[in-house]
């Protein structure tokens, strides 16, 4: 039997959305946040739903073919980002309507990396706060 | 400044304002249909300060209801800045500010800093002896001045946004390049109180992401856009850390 590759997201820093198919991945730890290119938040959308990996090979998008060595190279980069972890679960299946947006995408597999926003992200004002009082989650250093 | 149930702060915000006699103030009020008592409020206010102006409508959400402010800006309206309805306006804030736009007459853009805190003495307009405070250049309208030209220019908030429609409007500022001075002095006191409604978790950070995503976009549409590096920073304490 063929080993599956699952991921799943890292961390509960880990927080995204996609608008109108295009995928924004926030990680709230580091104030980091991440977009792609059109095919790339298509595998993201898969790869974090937690489609097998290898399921993605061989498929069409970005006006080519998805190889090997390209999508290892994408998924090696979200993990060391990370934005995604193995995972033991058992592989989900590939939406039929995400096989169709994948194959209408035009740019090759990318993930872009901006820091601009971090120092805001981290304290102010999107993270969980304390109850009751509405306080940002950050503690004095010891 | 917009207003939505505020019947328990919206005074002291106000007070906040008319206290700053040492500059020409137009202070535009929009209720958004409040249930409460805001509006009677608003106007106990009015009585004594012929410079507040107060519009009505029905509850149409935040975004909308700063669109209807900035349609009520008179024409001779040479700069416009933003207060929420339970924030508090540090005094002298706003001539420091004009000061910055007369030595440079270039300048399109100021914006302090901002200090959360959790109790406020609305006698006094300052954080309670008890209260935690933190200093940062966050994301706050108030923390700017505008001038006429950049508003005008930058155009509506979008009203896409239940939340998050200051962060999306300050982006889209930044983006351009405006020409702008940041200033080392706090401009306002953010409330943090159980009716923020920044702590509903999971929109917030739906309406945050999108505006992320709808600034890349337009980056990526119009590479001679911006990214808006090294404005937002934690000031203080110096000593916090993430939990």
């Amino acid at each position: 039997m063929r080993h599956a590759n699952v991921y799943t997201i890292a961390s509960k820093d880990i927080v995204f959305e996609s608008f109108d198919g295009e995928a924004v991945v926030l990680d709230l730890s580091s104030g980091k946040y991440f977009g792609f290119s059109d095919s790339g938040s298509r595998i993201w959308q898969a790869l974090s739903s937690g489609v097998d990996a290898q399921a993605l090979i061989g498929l069409t998008a970005g006006a080519s073919t998805i190889g090997p060595a390209e999508l290892d190279g994408f998924v090696s980069q979200l993990v060391e980002l990370r934005l995604l972890t193995r995972s033991d679960a058992p592989a989900q299946p590939l939406p039929g309507d995400l096989l169709a947006a994948l194959a209408a995408t035009s740019e090759p597999l990318n993930v872009s990396v901006h820091d601009d926003l971090a120092d805001l992200i981290i304290v102010d004002p999107i993270h969980e706060v304390e109850e009751p009082l509405g306080w940002p989650a950050v503690k004095q250093a010891s | 400044m917009p207003v939505y149930n505020r019947e328990r702060y919206v005074v002291s915000a106000l007070r906040s304002l008319v206290r700053q006699r040492d500059v020409d103030l137009d202070i535009i009020v929009i209720d958004d249909g409040s249930t409460d008592g805001s509006a009677e409020a608003v106007r106990s206010m009015m009585r004594e300060t012929p410079c507040i102006r107060l519009f009505r409508q029905a509850n149409m959400g935040v975004a909308r209801a700063r669109n209807a402010g900035l349609r009520q800006l008179p024409p001779e309206a040479g700069f416009v800045s933003f207060l929420d309805s339970d924030d508090i306006s540090l005094a002298g804030r706003f001539k420091r500010d004009l000061a910055c736009f007369m030595a440079d007459p270039r300048l399109e853009l100021t914006y302090s800093l901002m200090t959360l805190a959790d109790r406020i003495d609305d006698e006094r307009l300052e954080p309670a002896a008890d209260s935690r405070t933190m200093t940062l250049r966050g994301i706050s309208l108030s923390a700017a001045v505008f001038s006429r030209g950049l508003v005008d220019r930058t155009g509506q908030f979008d009203e896409d946004f239940e939340q998050a429609e200051d962060t999306d409007y300050l982006l889209r500022v930044f983006e351009t390049g405006p020409n702008y001075e940041l200033l080392d002095a706090v401009a306002i006191y953010y409330r943090r109180h159980a009716g923020n409604v920044t702590r509903e978790h999971s929109g917030r950070v739906r309406n945050h992401l999108r505006a992320i995503h709808k600034s890349m976009r337009r980056r990526k549409a119009d590479p001679s856009l911006h990214e808006v590096q090294g404005i937002f920073e934690l000031k203080g304490p110096a000593n916090w850390q993430m939990l």
